[in-house]
């Protein structure tokens, strides 16, 4: 493997988890629920996967189950702030503490045992080629479904109906509720819907790209998840970009170093973060753009009728 | 007549609470940084704590306390531990010294160990291992096996006592094969098992054939080796059963007999607190799980450096030595003395990679 | 789904209802816990008498409670400033590790210095640097509008990273063997203990104040009065002329200062040095704490307290019954979502179908 083939790779299987993640939450916070509990949620996702293929072996049924498992949390999240009205961002810091300790207690006797990583692909001529071929072309399955999922949620939010409702619901609750749609009922399900990736997120993380589990594995993603989101101004193709990006300033530290290179590593790793602040700075002073994708009742209770 | 039987009387409670002394069990207390799990520092302290248990049966009882964050919470299960009636504390981590310490000063009846730490006092021991010296061994393994003439180094944080074995290894690579270079990546973590498997990957793209994991109590990068037929040797416990080819060999500590002499003491009523530096020589650091991989050859000549070791007649910090900069740092014929060894924040010249800023 | 029922806000409050959500919580809370610790194999009766009673079973227990109480107490009494002005700051963390930084540079580099002055010195220079560092979200916002939900949150990962590169070298104890972790500081940078029983510190007493300090600030003056009603009522407010941009400031400045004090008094308390970990996650348990006492003074004080016994408790559980660490966070969780559900009653009368039938 040289280091143009790691670099491309290992920029892939550490964006994926985070692209699905994000995507999840794009849903979320356009139908207007600011969801901070992400971190909690891959938390879960990652302990449950982790836990089906060890008893189990099977990779598909793991990343199911640790959606499964987070949508549960998800629906917690979702009474809480649907139905008790909690303000979202509290609401969002609880569940998340929630779902990091249930996972943590899950994963006691689990705690460093190793599973055999997911299969990964062989594509017959792509595969073998020379540096790009392991690089792109020889991974697990999801890390090519991940940007498919966005090409259709992309799709689907700026074209379908479904989408069209979603946004609605997020850009005025009160319209959309007039015309005679469920808001209450849309954001559940939208909840439920990023709930479920963000499980599939933390169960790649456990059982595709590091086979091992160990409480506070998730080490903070969640966090980077919602700044991508935002980083991104709720527009999925720049979520894409974004993960990759995130992704690969990850791998570069590590490969600078091994460069012989030496790097000041914690501003390595303070990088997304700044990039984040300055990007949201500049967009938001856009008012106008800042109007045209963020949902407006982001964040904001709707009372409603229910 | 009655002077007879309150004499009697005086003896039989005398006895009897003796009787009763004697029957209680000593508690001692483990407080671990990390689960004990089957692998990593926890495990080798649980199991010098087997030990404990095996060689003094009834007279002691032991609780074990994983998982503790270091910092003023520590404080509250020491304290705990202590107000429960442990007479015997083990700290696992150096995380828990100022703690440790205070409450040492405040229970001069309770024997503390403290693991990497650097204050002792009557009651207040501490325990390291060199870690270097069996770091010298495997990296005498790592030079002779590596095809690609390059070999990697997974790091957690630049503390002294891993700078020691960085150093070592370089030097014991230097040793066997003087044209193998040696790089290095920090991971700025005790804990974060997918960024050290990304890092492992990355000594990988730069054509490392051999890796060595400083202080990733995870089977993290063994795995990593172990998918990608790259050598990989760890530490703390025998990572075999994790990376059956991988493993090149372990660098493992073993606390059993110190334990065993501290609570024997302890025990007797004659604890005192030392600064304990286990290494080859009295078997704390065993390198095992050796690769089939490794020449008969190749091991006889590892084998000789760990008698030499053993006997004194070697010393992995012997001059003459020259750091990066080209500022020499042991003179021809002198050894570099213990404090700087376990201060040190330099590293030997001729390794592709520096102390993290 | 639609919900089988409809609610409205509540216009009248009978005022013991108030009482209702923490209470709630908290039977939420002790009921949560006895079952979560049953489930772990631990008798009902052991998990009630270590996670509640235990923490006031001896003097250096319930000084251990005070002690943890002190920096949530602290911290919670200048978020909920700014969250009744609406203005999310969820940064209290990286302001506590900000301020402990600034609090630790007098006795790191003035190590054998006698001054009585230095603790002064030090929480001076904490609390700006806490108001420094969230200043930045403030600047932001009102600035270029940016969300400071999403700054606060990013400076907290930046001020971690700050603090390891210091610990890791520039403030490193050169006689430290190279541990990343500052020099112990000197006695004159220590807060003094309350009592020798304990480690609990003068830093509670300056908590306490200064939740009377917040409560007049919020009951009695006006820029708290102008705060509130820019929260409740935006509109209303900007057209009264309260500016908005002035209240962003006060709020984030006044979260950033009580984070920051509270960085530097655990330097100079319970911990004595600047090292790698310098909060267990106070700034995000504060969050809670603060909503937990429905963003009243007097509420926050107890809600300070109890949350500071789970943790006590926890940890005692941990050491006496090896009840993982897991469980204090979700004991945490659980009280804030029964908190919440609870407060919906509270607030809000829910009216169901059938009663409405009923009527006609």
């Amino acid at each position: 493997m040289t280091w143009l083939t790691f670099l491309i790779s290992g920029t892939l299987l550490a964006a994926t988890p985070l692209l699905i993640a994000a995507l999840g939450e794009v849903v979320v916070e356009k139908s207007g629920v600011l969801n901070l509990s992400i971190e909690g949620m891959m938390s879960v996702g990652a302990v449950t996967a982790f836990i089906v293929v060890f008893e189990t072996g099977n990779h598909w049924l793991a990343l199911a189950a640790g959606g499964v498992a987070a949508i549960v949390l998800s629906v917690v999240f979702a009474c809480v702030v649907l139905f008790a009205l909690g303000n979202q961002v509290v609401s969002g810091l609880a569940v998340g503490l929630l779902g990091i300790g249930i996972a943590g207690l899950a994963g006691g006797s689990y705690e460093n045992m190793t599973v055999a990583p997911m299969a990964r692909l062989q594509i017959p001529f792509l595969s073998e080629l020379p540096v790009i071929g392991p690089g792109l072309f020889n991974h697990p399955l999801p890390v090519y479904l991940a940007p498919l999922l966005a090409v259709v949620l992309w799709w689907a939010l700026k074209y379908s109906k479904v989408g069209l409702v979603v946004r609605a619901v997020g850009e005025s609750p009160e319209s959309a509720n007039a015309v005679g749609y469920n808001v209450v009922g849309i954001r559940f399900l939208a909840i439920m819907f990023g709930g479920f990736l963000a499980g599939v997120s933390g169960a790649f993380l456990c059982v595709a790209s590091s086979t091992l589990w160990a409480d506070g594995m998730v080490a903070g993603r969640g966090w980077i998840v919602i700044a991508l989101v935002v980083f991104a101004m709720w527009r999925v193709e720049r979520v894409v970009i974004g993960a990759y990006l995130f992704g690969a300033a990850s791998i570069a530290e590590l490969l600078v170093q091994s460069a012989g290179i030496s790097v000041p590593s914690q501003l390595m790793t303070s990088i997304p973060y700044i990039v984040t602040i300055v990007a949201v700075s500049i967009l938001s002073m856009d008012g106008k753009r800042v109007r045209l994708n963020a949902p407006v009742s982001l964040g904001r209770v709707y009372l409603g009728t229910h | 007549m009655l002077n007879i039987l309150k004499k009697l009387a005086m003896a039989a409670c005398v006895s009897l609470v003796a009787a009763t002394a004697q029957a209680e069990p000593t508690k001692l207390g483990f407080i671990y940084p990390s689960p004990t799990g089957d692998v990593g520092w926890a495990k080798q302290l649980d199991l010098a704590r087997e030990a404990v248990v095996k060689e003094f049966g009834d007279k002691v009882s032991t609780r074990v306390v994983e998982n503790v964050a270091e910092g003023p919470d520590a404080g509250r299960v020491i304290n705990q531990m202590i107000s429960d009636g442990a007479k015997f504390v083990v700290l696992g981590s150096f995380g828990y010294f100022n703690d440790g310490l205070r409450l040492a000063r405040q229970f001069p009846d309770v024997a503390f160990l403290h693991a990497s730490g650097f204050k002792q006092s009557k009651n207040f021991g501490t325990f390291t291992a060199r870690n270097y010296e069996g770091f010298y061994l495997a990296g005498m393994a790592g030079g002779m096996v590596t095809k690609s003439n390059t070999l990697g180094i997974v790091a957690a944080f630049a503390v002294p006592e891993v700078v020691a074995e960085v150093n070592a290894i370089a030097l014991a690579v230097k040793k066997v094969n003087p044209d193998a270079k040696i790089k290095i990546v920090w991971v700025n973590t005790w804990f974060d098992p997918a960024k050290e498997q990304d890092a492992a990957r990355a000594a990988i793209s730069r054509r490392a054939g051999v890796l060595f994991s400083l202080h990733q109590d995870t089977p993290s990068v063994v795995n990593v080796g172990q998918a990608q037929k790259v050598f990989v040797v760890n530490t703390n416990s025998d990572m075999t059963s994790h990376g059956p080819d991988a493993v090149l060999a372990s660098v493992t500590t073993d606390w059993a007999k110190y334990f065993v002499k501290e609570v024997g003491d302890k025990l007797a009523d004659n604890f005192n607190g030392t600064d304990f530096r286990g290494g080859i020589a009295d078997g704390t650091v065993k390198v095992v799980a050796w690769n089939k991989a490794i020449s008969a050859d190749q091991m006889a000549q590892i084998k000789q450096a760990e008698a030499d070791l053993t006997s004194g007649k070697m010393h992995v910090f012997a001059g003459p030595l020259r750091d990066q900069s080209g500022t020499e740092r042991v003179a021809e014929g002198a050894n570099l003395p213990d404090p700087d060894i376990f201060a040190m924040n330099w590293l030997v010249e001729g390794l592709d990679g520096s102390l993290p800023k | 789904m639609r919900a089988p029922w409809m609610i409205e806000p509540r216009t009248s409050l009978p005022p013991f209802m108030s009482l209702v959500p923490p209470l709630a919580a908290v039977v939420a809370t002790v009921i949560g816990g006895i079952a979560l610790l049953t489930f772990l194999g631990i008798s009902p009766g052991t998990a009630l008498f270590q996670l509640f009673l235990t923490p006031f079973s001896s003097l250096f227990n319930l000084s251990e409670v005070l002690l943890k109480a002190t920096p949530l107490l602290l911290i919670a009494q200048g978020l909920a400033i700014g969250f009744r002005a609406k203005v999310w700051n969820i940064g209290a963390e990286g302001q506590l590790i900000v301020g402990a930084i600034g609090g630790s540079l007098l006795p790191i580099f003035y190590n054998d210095s006698q001054n009585p002055f230095m603790l002064a010195g030090m929480a001076l220079i904490g609390v700006l640097c806490g108001m420094a560092w969230a200043g930045i979200a403030a600047a932001l916002r009102t600035r270029f509008n940016a969300n400071e939900i999403l700054v606060t949150l990013m400076l907290n990962s930046l001020a971690l990273q700050l603090l390891y590169y210091l610990v890791g070298g520039p403030l490193r104890d050169p006689f430290g063997f190279n541990f990343p972790q500052s020099a112990m500081f000197p006695d004159v940078a220590m807060l003094p203990v309350l009592s020798s029983a304990g480690r609990v510190n003068v830093g509670l007493l300056a908590a306490v104040a200064l939740s009377v300090v917040a409560w007049l600030f919020v009951e009695r003056s006006l820029i708290g009065y102008k705060l509130q009603v820019g929260g409740a009522a935006p509109d209303a407010a900007r057209y009264a002329g309260f500016k908005e941009s002035r209240a962003i400031w006060i709020s984030l400045l006044v979260g950033g200062a009580a984070a920051g004090l509270a960085g530097v008094f655990e330097v100079a308390g319970p911990l004595g040095q600047l090292q790698r970990v310098v909060s267990p996650g106070y700034g995000f348990a504060a969050i809670i704490v603060a909503f937990l006492g429905g963003l009243n003074a007097i509420g926050i004080l107890f809600a300070a307290f109890f949350m500071a016994v789970i943790y006590v408790g926890g940890d005692i559980a941990q050491a006496s019954a090896g009840v993982p660490y897991a469980v204090i966070s979700i004991l945490q969780g659980i009280m804030l979502v029964s908190y919440i559900a609870a407060r919906m009653f509270v607030d809000y009368r829910v009216i169901f179908p059938w009663s409405l039938a009923k009527a006609n």
